[in-house]
């Protein structure tokens, strides 16, 4: 008999909408499972976005040893943004450690390109290539046979109507649901590992819908959830009672009221100065002291470390002291924008902390901290999403776990 | 102590001139990294992104990194080199070739060549041989490993077997291609229907099939193809012979009314069939990259003589081939040879020809600075690559003079009815701005220095014998009507007796 791991990933979604729509009945096999098992708010990764936070989960470490800080990096001895994928990730995944057992892991963010394992694995976003998003290859016919897909195109939601993207939703995540049974049956695993991330886009895009109850699609919102819960009452019906089954998320979500641009804020108070020329980054010039990568991680623009770097090491610690106030001070009609500033060696340990940004900001509800460079005005209305990340994932769990306050972190070692 | 900073030609290029730079499409990052790129459509409103070959690990990013900021590229004498570039070399076993592979397998690179010995055959055909003797292949590769410590790897394979070359691309996926792989011949294409054919086929038609292959398998590597000056002609107005491309500030005039010429293509006057084929080749690969994004820099090589590079001087053994005849030996080598046998040099017509020329190591030079300096994607330029411009009858008194003061040798110089139709007194304006200003190409060859080295070589006794052996082959029977006859002499005279006569060269950097 073996000691199978069954893991559902809901991108994005936060541990009071799924409490919330399971208590209304919208998902009663969570419910059920909800009041069988664990179920706790999981503290995401600092910073709360999904590549970091998955890399967290699959590896069960922290950024200073996987070097996940982001969706976006500064490339060293340049100021070219890159987006770091699998191929950047330091530390093994569960599935490479220990490649004894069978995996298969479908559609987890940041895995892309896929490399060889023991087992199947179709990669989640960024994946700009179908083909190296899929091992083993000779999956490739089968999967383009049920039509499947990586991720929805945003586009649509941005120039479409909300029917259509509603539509392209539904049309996913039965996509999606077809590939999970497929797979469930494909081969004897030990491992399996499905991630939906539909969530993810339909709360950035539709916060608002599911906050208004009188909105004309606000019902289709929560039916796309109730879609949801029966792809977790379909695996819930296949489990042995020896496997451990477990439902996440990587972040929560949660309405936008402000976007923060910090740079903006940097540029204003005399740290950051850029030049007319060139695009983005590149137009940090060396009067500056740092910048910002979203979501709010702060970097020192240090010397020998980016090409018009000038802060040396000895004055280091007194710029962090220095931008620890100055973000501390930043507030939108009397409302403070920070709750928390951490510097990385409180939060980060391991191998890559070199590269972890000097500080990280946490940002009170609603605010949500940007690292845009060259925008006019420090505090704008969103045009396009009305969710935000936050730190609030849930874990659910059918068996008691001994931790408090579960975190991403902790994900591999519940593991049976 | 003051630190100089020497700033390297290309040392602000970026990863759009990069070979390793694989474009991926577009990234939408409003949230979550959230992606979709359409095969084959980028847009350059939203953000391009690329991946790196050689630095996966960093994942998609901005195609904005400089040559001085990558971690592959190092500096080195030339500019920024890619580390362990893979180059692939076609027609490695020719004069051109194969220096150029002993000079960058001597700089680190990955040197890989095809070759089907055409160059060898042709020659033969022509009954004559290499003066400077040269080994087969296999030894050749051998004695390149025994002194570079490097291999170079090797395929007889013909520049039409489009499935061989395939085969080799995909193996090597080589970051940059040179072509040589072509025949070198005006007299060879004015011989009969059969040689112009054959110089049509080989090096217009292989070049259309290697542009089809490197489209599939290799877009992003970068064509640097030789082309010859000679496709420009020697227009009799006057006209400079700009750089492939007409200057942005350049305008032409009719009837009172003005238009830009700005970025078309400059008038070709081919003067041969082999010149012809080059021009065809210029316009096909002009056209390629348009439509497929290749890159390309178009070579218009000058004249090219010598003997020496740092690595063809190391080991006798690694010598380059030499050819003297008159479909193969180039002017001044030929000259050389002459005066070697102390038989007259030989200028056909008035003499007043004037033609580009450069030494084989500054050429060698000018093709390391393009393969390590690549054209963006789509780009499609030219570079003038000539060192100095020199009349014919002046290069024969030069030759002579060292010949006589140097090496106490009897030199005459003798005119010989022109078997070309070409203009034998012209104007000559020649525009080379790009190789000194862009790629940081500084002329080391001095025309004497050159000479004199060449006559050291070519007076070595093997070397002088096997001139002697075909002295026959080196006098032009090949006319333009194509026809096989001698040339009736039109006049002997001795080295220093002439008066400086006609139009002085103008040589524009």
């Amino acid at each position: 008999m073996k000691n199978r791991n069954i893991i559902l990933g809901i991108d994005g979604v936060p541990f009071d909408l799924i409490n919330n729509l399971s208590d209304k009945g919208v998902m009663p096999n969570f419910k059920q499972l909800k009041n069988e098992a664990t179920f706790k708010v999981m503290k995401s990764s600092i910073p709360h976005v999904s590549s970091v936070s998955w890399s967290s989960i699959i590896t069960g470490e922290n950024p200073g040893e996987h070097g996940i800080y982001g969706f976006t990096e500064i490339i060293k001895n340049t100021y070219s943004m890159s987006f770091p994928n699998f191929n950047a990730l330091k530390s093994k995944s569960f599935w490479h450690k220990k490649p004894e057992k069978k995996s298969v892991i479908i559609n987890v963010p940041s895995t892309y390109p896929v490399k060889e394992l023991n087992g199947i694995h179709i990669a989640g976003f960024v994946a700009l290539d179908l083909e190296k998003g899929i091992y083993p290859k000779n999956l490739i016919p089968k999967l383009k046979e049920i039509k499947y897909e990586i991720d929805i195109d945003v586009k649509l939601a941005k120039q479409q109507s909300k029917d259509f993207f509603f539509k392209e939703l539904f049309r996913i995540l039965k996509i999606r649901e077809k590939t999970f049974n497929f797979l469930w049956n494909e081969c004897n695993w030990d491992n399996f590992l499905a991630v939906i991330t539909g969530s993810d886009r339909i709360n950035h895009f539709l916060w608002h819908v599911y906050e208004d109850d009188t909105n004309q699609y606000h019902y289709r919102f929560i039916e796309y959830f109730h879609e949801i819960d029966d792809i977790i009452g379909n695996i819930k019906s296949k489990l042995k009672e020896e496997d451990t089954f477990i439902i996440l998320s990587d972040h929560g979500m949660e309405r936008i009221t402000q976007n923060v641009n910090l740079n903006t804020y940097l540029e204003n108070q005399g740290y950051l100065s850029l030049s007319e020329n060139f695009k983005k980054y590149n137009r940090i010039t060396n009067g500056s002291k740092a910048f910002v990568l979203d979501p709010g991680r702060v970097y020192l623009n240090k010397k020998n470390r980016y090409p018009n770097g000038t802060v040396r090491k000895e004055n280091e610690k007194e710029i962090i002291e220095d931008l620890k106030k100055l973000f501390d001070d930043l507030k939108f009609k009397n409302q403070k924008v920070i709750k928390k500033i951490y510097e990385k060696q409180e939060i980060y340990s391991g191998k890559m902390i070199e590269a972890a940004p000097d500080l990280v900001l946490i940002e009170n509800k609603g605010f949500n901290l940007k690292g845009a460079i060259g925008k006019a005005k420090i505090f704008e209305k969103e045009k396009i999403f009305s969710g935000k990340h936050n730190e609030n994932a849930f874990l659910l769990i059918n068996r008691d776990i001994d931790l408090k306050e579960p975190t991403v972190e902790d994900i591999v070692g519940l593991m049976g | 102590m003051k630190i100089v900073v020497v700033k390297l030609h290309n040392e602000n290029k970026t990863c759009w001139n990069c070979p390793a730079a694989k474009l991926m499409g577009n990234v939408d990052f409003r949230a979550c990294g959230q992606a979709r790129g359409v095969e084959g459509v980028i847009s350059d409103e939203e953000e391009i992104l690329i991946e790196c070959r050689r630095r996966p690990d960093l994942g998609y990013f901005e195609p904005n990194i400089t040559f001085k900021q990558c971690s592959e590229w190092v500096p080195a004498d030339f500019g920024y080199v890619l580390k362990n570039m893979r180059l692939m070399i076609l027609g490695i076993d020719g004069y051109l070739g194969w220096t150029l592979a002993l000079k960058l397998a001597n700089l680190g690179f990955q040197v890989s060549g095809i070759d089907n010995y055409t160059r060898r055959d042709c020659v033969m055909e022509k009954g004559s041989h290499t003066v400077i003797p040269i080994s087969r292949m296999t030894e050749r590769l051998k004695v390149a490993k025994e002194i570079f410590g490097k291999n170079i790897n090797f395929r007889r394979i013909d520049l039409n077997d489009t499935a061989k070359v395939k085969e080799f691309f995909e193996e090597v996926k080589p970051e940059a291609i040179v072509h040589y792989a072509e025949i070198p011949s005006a007299p060879y294409s004015m011989a009969d229907m059969e040689h112009a054919v054959r110089v049509q086929q080989n090096n217009v038609l292989a070049t259309l099939k290697l542009l089809w292959i490197i489209k599939e398998v290799l877009p992003e590597s970068s064509l640097i193809k030789l082309g010859t000056l000679g496709e420009f002609g020697t227009p009799l107005t006057g006209r400079p012979l700009f750089e492939g491309l007409f200057p942005a500030d350049a305008t032409i005039k009719w009837e009172g009314r003005k238009w830009s010429l700005g970025g078309e293509t400059t008038p070709r006057d081919p003067v041969s069939f082999y010149h012809v084929s080059k021009v065809q080749d210029t316009f096909n690969i002009l056209e390629a990259c348009k439509y497929w994004w290749l890159r390309s820099y178009d070579v218009m090589q000058g004249v090219i003589f010598g003997v020496y590079t740092e690595e063809l001087d190391m080991d006798k053994r690694l010598r380059t081939r030499f050819d003297i005849d008159e479909w193969f030996g180039t002017v001044i080598n030929r000259f050389v040879a002459q005066a070697v046998i102390e038989i007259p040099l030989t200028i056909y017509g008035k003499g007043e020809q004037i033609r580009g020329f450069i030494a084989l190591n500054d050429a060698m030079q000018c093709m390391i600075r393009l393969i390590i300096s690549p054209p963006e994607p789509g780009q499609y330029d030219v570079v003038n690559q000539v060192s100095g411009l020199h009349k014919l009858s002046d290069l024969a008194e030069s030759v002579a003079k060292v010949g006589i003061n140097k090496f106490e040798l009897d030199v005459k110089i003798q005119r010989l009815e022109n078997p070309r139709v070409e203009a034998d007194a012209h104007p000559f304006e020649v525009v080379s701005r790009k190789l000194p200003r862009s790629f940081g190409f500084t002329p080391q060859v001095k025309l004497e220095e050159e000479i004199e080295r060449m006559f050291e070589v070519l007076l070595e006794p093997e070397v002088k014998n096997r001139i002697e052996m075909k002295k026959h082959t080196i006098m032009p029977v090949t006319t333009w009507q194509g026809e096989k006859r001698e040339m009736k002499t039109l006049e002997k005279y001795d080295p220093g007796t002439k008066k400086i006569a006609g139009h002085k060269p103008i040589f524009d950097t």
